[in-house]
C-alpha cells in the first residue's frame, strides 16, 4: 500500500515538461491531420476513378490526352523544393541560421514554379476536354491542390521572415513552426505525387 | 483487486427457476410475435413476397431471442440486484470471465454467418434473370417504366405492328396490368431525379437513377412473379408507391398494379382494348386530343378537374382556354397553348417556377416525343376545356395547324395520315365525331 | 488505512457548504480556452439546438395527423422542415453533445489541465454558431428539401439556394468536427498520467478515442462530397449530372463514406458513458474491459466498410451481398458491448438513480435498434423496407433511444461535477418516464406502417395508417413534454440544487477527485488515479475514495438515492 507513495514520486519525475508535452502534441497533432487531410485528397482520387467508369475510354473518345511533359518537370521541381526544405530544416537543427534561409528561399523559388506550371496546365485545358469529366475532374484536383500549395507557400514566407528576424534557434522547442511548415509542405508534395500519377499516368 | 471469482452468483435453485420461467416466457414471447408477422406485413402477392416473409420470421424469431433474453436479464437484474435501502456497500469485484466472452461473441458470429447464407440464398433465388419474361400471346415483349415528378408511366412494346409497319407501344399510365405467373421484368428509366419504384405487395423495390439520355440513360431492372392470393377477386389492384424523396409531390407519386387472373383475362381485359383502341384512334382532334394528353406526363403536376388530375406543381388547366387569350398580348389562344407545350420555357405563370420538362418532335426523353399532329389533337382537346374558350372552335381544324405553322414552322396532317387509304370509314368517322364535338362545344 | 499517502496533494481546500465557486454565466459567452468552459458551451449551445430540431419535430407529427396536407402550404415546405430536422439533429445536436462531454469529461477523466490544444479546442466550438446561421439562414431563405443526404440531382439540379447554405453549413461543421477530434486523440495518447496506461483508462476516453479516429478517417470525405456539391451547384459543373458525364451515385458512395461511420461518432461515446455510468451506479467493475474497450475499436473499423448498404436499391445487384455481410459482422461487436454491459450490473447493487434509469433505458431500446439493424442488414428483407418508416423507427431506436438516452445518463451523472449541485432525482425520474415510453409508442409503431407500405418522407400518405400515426404523433407530444421537465430540472437545480461535493457517486475515474466544479486548472496538484478505473468492491478502493472524502469533505447527501 506503500506503493501509493513511491509512485507519486516516480510520477513527478516521469511527468514530461510543460515544452517537452507541448512538442509531443504538436508533433502528434501534425500527424493526425495529415492522415486526416490526406483523405479528401484520396476522396478526390475516388471521384476520379469513378467518374471513369461512364466511359468507355478514358481519356473519352475525342480528347487529347494531357501531355505529361510540364507536370512531370513541376513535380521534379516540387520535389526539388521538397528536399531543400528538409535540407533547410537540418540546417537549422544544426544552428546554422543563414543556410536554412538559405534553403528556404530556394524551396520557394522551385514551389512558385512548380505553381505556374500548374495554373498554365489548368487554364489550357482543351475545350474539348471540359465537355466530359476528363478535364472537370483534372480542373477540381489541380485547382484543389493548388489552394493548398499556395496557402503553405504563404506560411513559408512568413517563416523566413520571421527567421530572417532570428526567431528560431537550432533548438527543436524554438522552433516548431519552421517543422510543422515544412511537415504541411512534405504533405503537399506527397498529395501532388499521388495526383500526378492518377491524372497523367494511370489510363 | 484480483479477480474474486467467488463472488459470482453461483447456481441456485431460485436461479434454475427464474431461468425456466425465463425460457417458457421466451417461448410464448417469441410464438406471439410472430402471429404479427402476417398482419405487420401487406399481402403476399408475388413469389418473392413468399421467401422474403420467410425471411422476415427467421430474423422474427431470433430477434425475438435476443429481445426476450436481454430484456430479460435486464428485469431480472432491476428486481434481484437492486440495492438494498441502507446498502452502502459496493458490488463484488468481478471483472469477466473470458469463457463467458468467447462465448457470446461465438454465437453472435455464427448467427450472423446463418442469416448472411440465408439471405444469400433467397436473394439470389429472388432475383435471377428468369427464362420466359413478360410473356404475352407467347412472346417475350418490354415493359418499360419511367419516373418523371411525379408520376409512373409504363409502356407496353408490343410485338404487335400498325398498318404501316410500326411497332405497337401501349401506354398505360400510372397502371402496371400483369397476370398470375407472369415473369414481370421491369425496366426503369427515370426523366428527372431519383425515384424508387416500390410495389410492397410484392416486396419489390429499385431506384431509378439518372443517366445520360445521349448514351440510352442509365436502366435499371426489377423482377417479380405474382402469384393468387386466397380471397381476393381478380383483377387485383395494388399499390405502386415512390420511396426516393424526389420533391414536392413525392408522397402523391404513386400508381397501380393490376393483376389479372390469367393471361385470357389479361388480353380480354387490357391488352387487346389498348391495341384496339391504339390502331383505332378517333379522327375528331378533340376526342384524340383527350387520349393523346393521358400518354404524358402532363397529370404529374396539373389540375385538371375532367381527367380526375390533382397535382398542385404547375398551373391548374381547369378553364385554360378562357385565359389563353388574353394572356400574351398579340398571341391567339391556339398559339398560345401549342407554344407552352412545345417551349415550355417561353411563358411562365406568376407564382410557379419553370420547372416543365421539354416535348417536341425531337427531344431526348422518349416519352416526351410529341408529333405536330399530337400536338394537334392535345390543343384542340385543351381548347374545349374553359366556358368560354378564346380558341376559334368553329375552325378548330385550320385555326390550331395555322397556329403550329406560325409558331413552329411545322406543317400539321389534320387528317393523321389516315386519309390516303381508308376514305370510307373516315368519312364515317368524321360524321359521327362532327356531332360529339359540337355536342361538347 | 492511515499508511497511505494523500493521493490529490493536501492542499485541496474544503468546499465551504454553501457557496459553489464556478464561473460566472458571463464567462459562457465569451472566448475561453478552458476545456470545461468550452464544453458547457458545447453542451448547452447543443442542447438549444435539440429543442429547436425537436420543435420541428412536432411540426412534422402534427402535418402527418392527417392523411393530407394541411398544417404545410406544400409538400415542398414539409421536404424542408424534416431536412432541417434531419440536419440539426446530427450536424448540430448529437456531435456537438458529444463534443461537450468529451471536452469537460476526457481530461478530467486523464488528470490533465486542459485540452492538448486549448486555442483549437476553443476555434472548433466557435466554428458552430456561424455554421448554425449558415444552415437556418438557408432555411428561411429557400430551403433545401433533399432530405439531409441531399441526394443529386434533386439536391443539384432542383433545389434552390438553401442548399448551397446548408453544404456551406456542413462543411464548417464538419471542419470543426475534425479540428475537435483531432485534439481528443492527441490528448489521449499524450496527457496521461504515466501510471494510466491505456488498459487503466476510462471507458469513455477509449470511445472518444475509437470516436474521433472515425471522425478524422471520414469527415474529409464529407467535405470532399460537399466541395463537389459546391461546385455543381455553383461553378457549374456535372460531377453528379449524369447529362455532363457526372454519376449520380458518386455522391451516394463518398456521402455514405463519411455518414455511415457517423453513425458510430454519434453512438460510441454513449456506450462509453453507458460503461462509465453502468459500473458506478451498480457499484460493480465493467465487466470484460478489455472487450468493451477493443470492441469501439472493433466497431470503428467495420464500420468504414459498410456503408453501401444505405444503397441496396441502388447499387449494382452483385455488389450489395459483400455489403450484407459486412454490415452483419457489426452486430457481433455491438452484441459483446451490450452482453457485457448485462454482466456489469448482473450481480451489483443497483441504485437507481436518474442517470442509471437512462443508462438501463439505453439498453433496453438499443437492443431493439440493435435487432432491427441486423433486419434491415439481410438484404432481401431490406428490400421490401428500405427508405421506409420502418428505417425511420430503426435509426431513431439507435440514435434517440441509443444517444440522447446516453446524453440525458451523462446529463445526470455529470451535472454535479459541472455545476457543483445535484439534480433533483424525482423530477429526474418523472422524466425518465415519460420519455421511455413517450418514445416506446412514438417509434415501435413506425415499424409497423413501414412494413405496411408507407414510405419515409411523405407528408400525405394512404388513409389507412392514419390511426397509426395518431397514436404515433400522439406519443411524439408526450416525448416532445418530457424534454420541459428536464429543462426545468437543469435551471432549478442550477440555482438551488443540493450541493454535491467532489464525488457524490463515490466513483473511482479522476474526474471526481476535484472540487465540483474543478477549479482552473482541474487540480491543485497532480492526481494518481486509482490502479483499476472500475475496481469497485475492494478495500484499496474504499480506502482510495475514503482519503478523497476527507480531502474534500464528505456531503450528506450523496447518490441522493436513500
Amino acid at each position: 500500500m506503500t506503493s501509493y507513495v513511491e509512485r507519486q514520486r516516480k510520477t513527478k519525475l516521469g511527468r514530461p515538461s510543460e515544452a517537452d508535452l507541448r512538442l509531443k502534441n504538436n508533433r502528434l497533432g501534425m500527424t493526425i491531420f495529415q492522415i486526416s487531410w490526406i483523405m479528401v485528397f484520396l476522396a478526390m482520387i475516388i471521384v476520379n476513378w469513378q467518374l471513369r467508369f461512364s466511359y468507355s475510354d478514358w481519356p473519352p473518345a475525342g480528347v487529347a490526352p494531357f501531355d505529361p511533359l510540364l507536370p512531370s518537370a513541376a513535380t521534379v521541381a516540387l520535389l526539388l523544393s521538397s528536399l531543400l526544405v528538409k535540407r533547410g530544416l537540418q540546417a537549422l537543427r544544426q544552428g546554422r541560421i543563414g543556410g536554412f534561409l538559405l534553403d528556404w528561399r530556394g524551396a520557394m523559388v522551385f514551389g512558385f514554379a512548380f505553381l505556374a506550371a500548374i495554373i498554365y496546365e489548368f487554364v489550357s485545358v482543351s475545350n474539348a476536354a471540359l465537355a466530359t469529366q476528363y478535364g472537370i475532374t483534372m480542373r477540381l484536383m489541380t485547382g484543389f491542390h493548388f489552394v493548398h500549395a499556395l496557402a503553405i507557400l504563404a506560411f513559408m514566407a512568413h517563416v523566413i521572415r520571421r527567421g530572417a528576424a532570428g526567431s528560431y534557434s537550432g533548438d527543436e522547442h524554438e522552433s516548431w513552426a519552421v517543422e510543422g511548415t515544412a511537415k504541411l509542405w512534405y504533405f503537399v508534395t506527397l498529395a501532388w505525387i499521388l495526383f500526378y500519377i492518377v491524372l497523367y499516368w494511370i489510363r | 483487486m484480483e479477480n474474486r471469482g467467488s463472488n459470482t452468483p453461483s447456481i441456485s435453485p431460485a436461479a434454475v427457476v427464474v431461468a425456466a420461467v425465463f425460457l417458457l416466457v421466451s417461448v410464448i414471447g417469441i410464438n406471439w410475435f410472430t402471429t404479427f408477422v402476417p398482419v405487420v406485413l401487406p399481402e403476399q402477392a408475388s413469389a418473392e413476397s413468399k421467401s422474403v416473409d420467410e425471411l422476415f420470421y427467421i430474423l422474427m424469431i431470433i430477434g425475438g431471442v435476443v429481445f426476450f433474453l436481454i430484456q430479460g436479464m435486464l428485469l431480472i437484474s432491476v428486481i434481484a440486484f437492486r440495492a438494498r435501502p441502507g446498502d452502502e456497500g459496493d458490488g463484488p469485484t468481478y471483472h469477466g470471465n473470458p469463457l463467458l466472452e468467447i462465448v457470446w461473441t461465438i454465437i453472435p458470429a455464427l448467427v450472423v454467418v446463418f442469416l448472411a447464407v440465408v439471405s444469400f440464398n433467397i436473394w439470389t433465388q429472388n432475383t435471377e434473370p428468369k427464362a420466359a419474361i413478360n410473356m404475352v400471346e407467347g412472346q417475350s415483349i418490354s415493359i418499360n417504366v419511367t419516373g418523371a415528378r411525379y408520376a409512373w408511366t409504363h409502356q407496353y412494346v408490343t410485338e404487335r405492328f400498325d398498318p404501316d409497319g410500326n411497332q405497337i407501344v401501349i401506354n398505360s399510365g400510372p397502371e402496371l396490368h400483369t397476370y398470375i405467373g407472369q415473369n414481370v421484368d421491369l425496366t426503369l428509366q427515370t426523366q428527372d431525379v431519383i425515384h424508387s419504384y416500390w410495389v410492397p405487395a410484392m416486396r419489390v423495390k429499385q431506384d431509378l437513377l439518372p443517366g445520360d439520355p445521349r448514351r440510352g440513360g442509365r436502366p435499371t431492372q426489377l423482377r417479380f412473379t405474382p402469384i393468387r392470393v386466397e380471397d381476393r377477386s381478380y383483377p387485383a389492384r395494388y399499390p405502386i408507391v415512390c420511396a426516393e424523396l424526389c420533391g414536392d409531390g413525392h408522397g402523391r407519386m404513386q400508381g397501380t398494379v393490376i393483376v389479372y387472373e390469367d393471361e385470357s383475362q389479361f388480353l380480354d381485359q387490357f391488352y387487346e382494348p389498348a391495341i384496339y383502341a391504339i390502331l383505332n384512334p378517333p379522327a375528331d382532334p378533340v376526342l384524340r386530343g383527350e387520349i393523346e394528353i393521358q400518354n404524358y406526363i402532363c397529370n404529374s403536376c396539373h389540375i385538371l378537374d375532367s381527367l380526375g388530375w390533382t397535382s398542385t406543381t404547375g398551373p391548374s388547366l381547369n378553364g385554360v382556354a378562357d385565359r389563353a387569350g388574353e394572356r400574351v398580348p398579340g398571341q391567339t389562344a391556339e398559339e398560345y397553348i401549342a407554344t407552352s407545350i412545345w417551349n415550355s420555357g417561353a411563358f411562365r405563370v406568376p407564382g410557379y417556377d419553370q420547372q416543365m420538362a421539354a416535348f417536341g418532335p425531337d427531344v431526348m426523353e422518349a416519352t416526351n416525343v410529341m408529333s405536330p399532329e399530337q400536338l394537334y389533337s392535345i390543343v384542340a382537346y385543351l381548347c374545349t376545356q374553359g366556358e368560354q374558350s378564346d380558341c376559334d372552335m368553329e375552325n378548330a381544324s385550320a385555326a390550331i395547324p395555322d397556329a403550329i405553322q406560325t409558331v413552329f414552322g411545322y406543317e400539321v396532317d389534320i387528317t393523321f395520315g389516315m386519309e390516303d387509304d381508308e376514305d370510307e370509314a373516315m368519312l364515317e368517322a368524321d360524321a359521327a365525331s362532327d356531332d360529339e364535338s359540337g355536342a361538347s362545344g | 488505512m492511515a499508511t497511505i499517502a494523500v493521493p490529490l496533494g493536501g492542499q485541496a481546500e474544503q468546499q465551504e457548504a454553501e457557496a459553489v465557486r464556478r464561473p460566472a454565466l458571463s464567462d459562457y459567452l465569451r472566448w475561453s480556452v478552458d476545456h470545461k468552459i468550452i464544453g458547457v458551451q458545447y453542451g448547452v449551445s447543443a442542447f438549444l439546438f435539440f429543442i429547436i430540431g425537436g420543435a420541428m419535430a412536432m411540426g412534422i407529427r402534427l402535418e402527418l395527423w392527417t392523411p393530407e396536407l394541411d398544417l404545410m402550404v406544400s409538400g415542398a415546405a414539409y421536404n424542408s422542415l424534416f431536412t432541417i430536422h434531419g440536419t440539426i439533429m446530427i450536424f448540430l445536436f448529437i456531435i456537438p453533445m458529444w463534443a461537450a462531454f468529451g471536452n469537460f469529461v476526457v481530461p478530467l477523466q486523464l488528470g490533465a489541465k486542459d485540452m492538448a490544444f486549448p486555442w483549437l479546442n476553443a476555434f472548433a466550438f466557435w466554428l458552430i454558431p456561424p455554421a448554425a446561421v449558415v444552415v437556418l439562414l438557408g432555411y428561411f431563405v429557400s430551403p433545401a428539401e433533399a432530405g439531409w443526404t441531399s441526394y443529386p440531382p434533386l439536391s443539384t439540379l432542383f433545389s434552390g439556394d438553401g442548399q448551397t447554405l446548408w453544404a456551406l453549413g456542413a462543411h464548417l461543421l464538419g471542419i470543426s468536427s475534425i479540428m475537435g477530434s483531432i485534439n481528443f486523440i492527441v490528448t489521449i495518447f499524450n496527457m496521461r498520467p504515466p501510471e494510466m496506461t491505456i488498459w487503466r483508462m476510462p471507458l469513455l476516453c477509449w470511445a472518444v478515442l475509437a470516436t474521433s479516429i472515425i471522425a478524422v478517417m471520414a469527415t474529409p470525405f464529407l467535405a470532399g462530397a460537399l466541395t463537389l456539391l459546391l461546385l455543381d451547384r455553383v461553378a457549374g459543373t456535372t460531377f453528379f449530372d449524369a447529362a455532363g458525364g457526372g454519376d449520380v451515385l458518386l455522391w451516394q458512395n463518398i456521402f455514405w463514406f463519411y455518414s455511415h461511420p457517423a453513425v458510430y461518432i454519434m453512438v460510441l461515446p454513449g456506450m462509453g458513458v453507458l460503461s462509465e455510468v453502468l459500473s458506478v451506479h451498480s457499484r460493480k467493475p465493467v465487466f470484460g474491459y478489455r472487450m468493451v474497450g477493443l470492441s469501439s475499436m472493433g466497431i470503428a473499423f467495420v464500420g468504414f466498410t459498410v456503408w453501401a448498404h444505405h444503397m441496396f436499391t441502388s447499387l449494382q445487384p452483385e455488389l450489395r451481398i459483400p455489403f450484407m455481410i459486412t454490415t452483419m459482422i457489426i452486430a457481433v461487436p455491438t452484441g459483446i458491448k451490450m452482453f457485457s454491459w448485462l454482466g456489469t450490473i448482473w450481480g451489483g447493487k443497483i441504485r437507481f438513480t436518474s442517470a442509471m434509469l437512462f443508462a438501463l433505458g439505453f439498453l433496453s431500446l438499443f437492443v431493439i435498434g440493435g435487432i432491427s439493424g441486423v433486419m434491415l442488414a439481410a438484404l432481401p428483407f431490406d428490400i421490401h423496407v428500405h427508405d421506409t418508416y420502418f428505417v425511420v423507427s430503426h435509426f431513431h431506436f439507435v440514435l434517440f433511444g441509443g444517444s440522447v438516452f446516453a446524453v440525458y445518463a451523462a446529463l445526470y451523472h455529470w451535472f454535479p461535477k459541472v455545476t457543483g449541485r445535484m439534480m433533483n432525482e424525482r423530477l429526474g425520474r418523472i422524466h425518465f418516464v415519460f420519455t421511455y415510453f413517450g418514445f416506446l409508442f412514438t417509434f415501435f409503431p413506425m415499424h409497423v406502417v413501414g412494413m405496411l407500405g408507407m414510405p419515409r418522407r411523405v407528408a400525405v400518405y394512404v388513409e389507412a395508417f392514419q390511426p397509426w400515426n395518431q397514436l404515433i404523433s400522439l406519443s411524439a407530444f408526450v416525448l416532445g413534454f418530457s424534454t420541459f421537465i428536464v429543462i426545468y430540472n437543469v435551471i432549478k437545480s442550477y440555482y438551488h440544487g443540493p450541493i454535491a461535493g467532489a464525488n457524490p457517486w463515490r466513483a473511482l475515474t479522476l474526474e471526481w477527485q476535484t472540487t465540483s466544479p474543478p477549479p482552473p486548472m482541474n487540480f491543485d496538484d497532480d492526481p494518481i488515479p486509482f490502479e483499476d478505473p472500475y475496481g469497485y468492491g475492494t478495500e484499496a478502493s474504499a480506502a482510495y475514495l475514503e482519503v478523497v472524502d476527507e480531502a474534500f469533505g464528505v456531503r450528506s447527501n450523496r447518490a441522493g438515492e436513500h
